[in-house]
């Protein structure tokens, strides 16, 4: 496999055979189906602010820790 | 008297939201003998909230962080309060909930818990304790604590938010409290933090 074609999400490998990972943490998110607004993201172990998830690329390779958060307390 | 007792005795914890969770986790660590709590929620007490919330009926209408200091001070007189009738954002959280420990996530919408994790790890050093995923009735077993990362830990089942037919329910909040008060403990003991403390002696 390509290192562009793989990402590691929450530990788990993940292949994106056509296209090659998305180009942004915003495009992947959109792609899982995460709302942007309700998940703690870091890449490579960096947290990422929320504004920046549509600036941060992704190359392929990366290790990538989604939190997802729903409501209730 | 152990060296627990000490530690929690001269360790602060920053409770953001007064709700179902914060109400419990505070009286939780009161009840523990933590020396000093910093509070923080906007909202008054209505009577919907006394079907989870650690609130009484006299107590409808008061200030949320005004009835918890109340109710702490009759539990633990010797603990030290500082409250906030705020609402917490990204500007003010590392000013409010500097000085402390741990920080407890207590918040009830997703996008709140979104913030305020993101915040502590980002602008603070402290551990925070969050918690997604405590709806519905019953099963208690399907509430757990997760070690995330170095910084953050996470209660609940990760699923079941509140909606229309999911309502929170005492008994299952009270576990997810119950959880998050052990692992604010645990995150402080782990830690051992030896911060400079502020002159409010």
């Amino acid at each position: 496999m390509a290192v562009s074609s793989v990402l590691k999400i929450n530990g788990l490998e993940r292949e994106f055979p056509s296209e090659g990972v998305p180009e942004t943490l915003l495009d992947l998110l959109n792609a899982l189906g995460i709302c942007h607004s309700t998940v703690v993201a870091e890449v490579n172990g960096r947290i990422i602010e929320r504004q920046n998830f549509v600036n941060t690329r992704l190359e392929g390779g990366e290790s990538i820790e989604l939190v997802r958060f729903v409501g209730g307390g | 008297m152990t060296p627990v007792f000490f530690e929690l005795r001269n360790s602060v914890v920053g409770v953001a939201g007064l709700g179902g969770l914060g109400s419990h986790v505070a009286a939780a660590l009161a009840r523990m003998g933590l020396g000093r709590l910093v509070i923080a929620d906007f909202d008054v007490v209505d009577t919907s909230n006394l079907n989870r919330q650690q609130y009484y009926f006299d107590q409808v209408g008061m200030a949320k962080v005004d009835a918890t200091v109340a109710n702490l001070r009759r539990i633990n007189p010797e603990i030290a309060v500082f409250g906030h009738q705020v609402r917490l954002t990204a500007e003010n959280i590392s000013e409010i909930f500097g000085g402390v420990d741990v920080v407890a996530e207590c918040f009830d919408r997703s996008e709140q818990k979104q913030m305020l994790v993101e915040t502590v790890l980002l602008r603070m050093d402290v551990p925070v304790v969050s918690v997604s995923g405590i709806a519905g009735y019953g099963r208690s077993n399907e509430i757990v604590t997760r070690r995330i990362s170095d910084r953050l830990v996470l209660v609940g089942d990760g699923v079941s938010g509140s909606g229309p037919g999911v309502p929170l329910t005492a008994g299952r909040v009270g576990v997810a409290a119950g959880h998050q008060a052990n692992a604010v403990l645990e995150m402080m003991l782990e830690n051992g933090r030896k911060k400079e403390r502020r002159s409010w002696q």
